[in-house]
C-alpha cells in the first residue's frame, strides 16, 4: 500500500497547498481575481479533505498499527496528518458557513492565521512523510533549530494535557456564550 | 463582548499551542535505576581510528574526547572491620567514579555476514544484562548449558544464530552446532582494552562472541582479588616488591579524590603481591584494588598496548598491537592483507559501565582494498601513524535488541529481511534517540496517543468558538 500511499499524498497535499496561497491571496486583496479564488475555497477544500482522508486511510494500512506507533516518526506522522486533517476540516466549515463573509472585516486575518497553521501543519506531514519513505529533507533541521527533533514522540506532559482538554472546552464554552442568539 | 470572546479564544488557542511546543517530550523521560534506566546526558561522541600493519603485526589508535580519565576501577576498602566493595558494574555511573575507562572493538572476516549491515545490533538479544526485563542470575545458573556448563550469570552479547529462537534467550542451539559454527568462523573477534584492567601493564583483554561473550582461551590478563568465603581480599600489595615500605595498601581518600594519576600507584600487580594478612594492623580507609592485573597467557594475552595509553587536554589515545595472525582460529580473526574487514567500535566513559556505552555503526577496513578506511601497510617495528584519522560517530544505542529489530514493533524489519544495510536508512543521533525512546516505550506511547487525542479535542473546540463566534444572525 506504500505506493498507493505515496501517490494519493500527492491530491491534499496541492489542494491544500493551493488553498494556503488562496487564502493569503484573498486576505491581502479584494481584487476581480482574488475574489473568484475565494470563491472556489470551499470546493477546493471539500476536495482537499475527501483525498486528505483517503490518502490518511490508505497510509494507515503501509504498516501494522503496532509497527507504525512503535516508531517516534511513524507516531509523529500520524500526529501531524491527523492534526492537518481535523485543523483543515475546521477551516473547510469555516469557509462554508460564512462564505464571502469570511473575508470581512478582521476575519480576513483570522482566515489568514487559519491558513497559515494549516500550512505549517501539512509541511510538518508531509517533512515526516519523506523521512518515513527514506528521503528525508533538510525541513527537519528547522523543526530542530525551533526545539523539536523530528526523532523523538511528539507528546506533552499529564498538565499539559489537562490544560488542553480544559482549553477545548473552554473554547467550546466561549462560543456557546457568545453565539448569535436567533 | 463578543469580539473579546473571540479575542479569548485565539489567545487561549495560540497559548496552549505554544505552551504545547515548549513543553513537549518532557515528563516521561526520567531516569530510574531500579529500572536499569539511566540516560547519559550526551547521545552522541565523537571517535577517531586508525590503523596500520607490516604484515606480521596489526596496530590500531583509538582517540576520544573525555572530561577526565577514568582509570580506577573495583576497589576495597576496609570499613569498620569489613572490606566494602567500591565500583562494580550498576546501573548508571558508579557514584564515586570508580569506574574505568574503555574502547573495544568488534572484528569480523565476512563469516558473519550480519554483522557488516547491522553492527553490534545483532549481538544484543533478548533480555540481556542491564536491561529493563534481564535475566535474573538465578535464571542464566541454571540454564543447562549457559549457565550449568559455561558458568555464565547473566545474558551478554551473542549471535542470532547461536538461538533456535531469537527472541528467546535460553534456546541455545545444541553444543555441536555452536562447534561447528565456531570452526566455521561465525563468532566476532572482540578487542577489549580497559584503562584499569590491564592498560598499567601494557595488556588489553581479547574476546569473543560467539554464544555468550567469553575470554579468549588461555589465562586473562586480571583476576578478581576477593575470598568469598573469608569475605576479604585474597592478596595486598607487598612493599618490598614495590620499593616503597609500608605500603600495603592504597589510601581511600586517593581514590576518592582521584590524587592518583598514571605514573602513580593505584593498580595492584600479581608480581607486586602478597597472600592477605588478616593480622595486619588495617585502618579505616585502607584500600586494595579488587582486580589483580597480569600478563596472562594464550589465545586470551594476544593484544598490547602500544606504548602507553594515555588521557591528555580532554582526549584518551590508544594503541594497541596484536599478530595479524594470532594462529587461534577459534578466536581471533586473521588480518590478511587484500582482504576487507567488518569492525565496530564502542567507548565507555565517565565511570559508566555495562551497556551505558557509546557504540559505532560498522565499518569497513580495507589491507590495501577499498572501503570506509584503510590500514595503512607500513615497514619497520612500528607505525608512523601519520596518516589521517578515520572519523566515527558513537552513539548511545539505549535498549534495542535484534529480537525487536526483527519484530512488529520495527517498521524496518522487512528491510533487514532484504538486507538493507542499517546505514542506509538510520543516521547515528536517529539511532541515539530511538534507543531512549525504546526505554521508555510503554509510557511514551501512551502519552503520544493521549496527545494526539487532545490535539484533535483542542482543533474541535478551536472550530467549534471561531464558528459560533464568526457567524453573524444577518448572515
Amino acid at each position: 500500500m506504500v505506493a498507493y500511499h505515496h501517490l494519493l499524498v500527492h491530491f491534499p497535499i496541492a489542494l491544500w497547498t493551493t488553498a494556503a496561497l488562496m487564502i493569503l491571496w484573498r486576505a491581502l486583496s479584494d481584487g476581480a481575481l482574488a475574489q473568484a479564488a475565494g470563491r472556489l475555497l470551499t470546493p477546493l477544500l471539500a476536495l482537499s479533505i475527501v483525498t486528505g482522508f483517503i490518502a490518511y486511510v490508505v497510509g494507515l494500512s503501509v504498516f501494522p498499527f503496532e509497527t507504525l506507533t512503535s516508531s517516534p516518526l511513524g507516531r509523529n506522522h500520524l500526529t501531524a496528518a491527523t492534526w492537518a486533517l481535523a485543523y483543515w476540516i475546521v477551516v473547510l466549515v469555516t469557509s462554508w458557513r460564512l462564505g464571502e463573509a469570511v473575508w470581512i472585516g478582521v476575519r480576513r486575518w483570522i482566515m489568514l492565521g487559519l491558513g497559515a497553521l494549516g500550512g505549517i501543519l501539512l509541511t510538518v506531514t508531509g517533512a515526516l512523510g519523506g523521512h518515513l519513505s527514506g528521503s528525508p529533507s533538510a525541513v527537519s533541521q528547522i523543526f530542530r533549530l525551533l526545539g523539536w527533533e523530528v526523532y523523538t514522540t511528539f507528546y506533552v506532559p499529564n498538565f499539559m494535557l489537562v490544560l488542553l482538554i480544559v482549553s477545548a472546552l473552554a473554547l467550546i464554552g466561549l462560543g456557546v456564550a457568545g453565539r448569535d442568539r436567533r | 463582548m463578543k469580539q473579546f470572546q473571540l479575542n479569548a479564544s485565539i489567545a487561549i488557542f495560540v497559548l496552549v499551542l505554544l505552551l504545547s511546543w515548549v513543553f513537549h517530550g518532557t515528563g516521561v523521560v526520567e531516569n530510574d535505576v531500579q529500572r536499569n534506566i539511566y540516560i547519559p546526558e550526551t547521545l552522541t561522541i565523537p571517535l577517531q581510528v586508525k590503523a596500520a600493519y607490516n604484515g606480521d603485526m596489526m596496530f590500531f589508535r583509538y582517540r576520544w574526547p573525555a572530561k577526565e580519565p577514568h582509570i580506577y576501577h573495583d576497589m576495597l576498602k576496609f570499613q569498620d572491620g569489613k572490606w566494602e566493595r567500591y565500583g562494580k558494574s550498576v546501573a548508571g555511573p558508579q557514584p564515586q567514579g570508580i569506574y574505568e575507562d574503555r574502547v573495544a572493538m568488534l572484528v569480523d572476516d565476512g563469516s558473519v555476514p550480519e554483522f557488516e549491515k547491522y553492527g553490534g545490533y545483532i549481538t544484543v538479544g533478548d533480555r540481556m544484562r542491564f536491561f529493563t526485563n534481564e535475566a535474573t542470575k538465578e535464571e542464566v545458573e541454571a540454564h543447562p548449558y549457559l549457565g550449568k556448563k559455561k558458568e555464565q550469570e547473566e545474558v551478554g552479547k551473542h549471535l542470532p544464530e547461536t538461538r533456535a529462537n531469537i527472541a528467546d534467550w535460553a534456546s541455545v542451539v545444541p553444543e555441536a552446532q555452536l562447534d561447528a559454527q565456531r570452526k566455521a568462523g561465525y563468532f566476532l573477534d572482540l578487542w577489549h582494552w580497559r584503562a584499569h584492567r590491564s592498560s598499567p601493564i601494557g595488556k588489553s583483554d581479547d574476546q569473543v562472541i560467539a554464544e555468550a561473550r567469553y575470554g579468549d582461551a588461555g589465562k586473562g590478563p586480571f583476576f578478581d582479588n576477593w575470598d568469598k568465603d573469608a569475605k576479604r581480599p585474597k592478596l595486598m600489595f607487598d612493599p618490598d616488591k614495590l620499593g616503597k615500605v609500608g605500603k600495603v595498601a592504597l589510601a581511600w581518600d586517593d581514590i576518592a579524590q582521584r590524587k592518583l594519576g598514571f605514573d602513580d600507584l593505584y593498580y595492584l600487580r600479581e608480581d607486586q603481591a602478597k597472600p592477605y594478612d588478616p593480622n595486619y594492623a588495617w585502618k579505616n580507609g585502607d584500600t586494595l584494588p579488587r582486580r589483580v592485573l597480569r600478563p596472562g597467557e594464550g589465545s586470551r594475552a594476544d593484544i598490547s598496548v602500544q606504548g602507553k595509553a594515555r588521557w591528555q587536554d580532554g582526549y584518551w589515545e590508544v594503541s594497541l598491537v596484536r599478530k595479524m595472525d594470532t594462529g587461534h582460529p577459534l578466536d581471533d580473526k586473521a588480518f590478511v592483507d587484500n582482504r576487507v574487514y567488518t569492525v565496530a567500535f564502542s567507548v565507555h566513559r565517565d565511570a559508566f559501565g555495562s551497556r551505558w556505552h557509546y557504540v559505532s555503526l560498522p565499518q569497513r577496513l580495507g589491507l590495501n582494498r577499498q572501503a570506509d578506511f584503510q590500514a595503512v601497510r607500513f615497514t619497520g617495528a612500528e607505525p608512523a601513524w601519520d596518516q589521517d584519522w578515520r572519523s566515527v560517530t558513537l552513539f548511545y544505542p539505549g535498549q534495542v535488541s535484534w529480537p525487536i529489530l526483527n519484530s512488529a514493533r520495527h517498521a524496518g524489519a522487512e528491510n533487514i529481511k532484504k538486507g538493507i544495510p542499517v546505514r542506509q536508512r538510520h543516521s547515528e543521533i536517529q539511532l541515539a534517540h530511538y534507543g531512549v525512546e525504546m526505554e521508555f516505550y510503554d509510557a511514551i506511547r501512551r502519552q503520544w496517543q493521549y496527545t494526539l487525542l487532545a490535539g484533535v479535542l483542542l482543533i474541535t473546540g478551536f472550530g467549534v468558538a471561531v464558528n459560533l463566534l464568526l457567524v453573524r444572525k444577518e448572515n
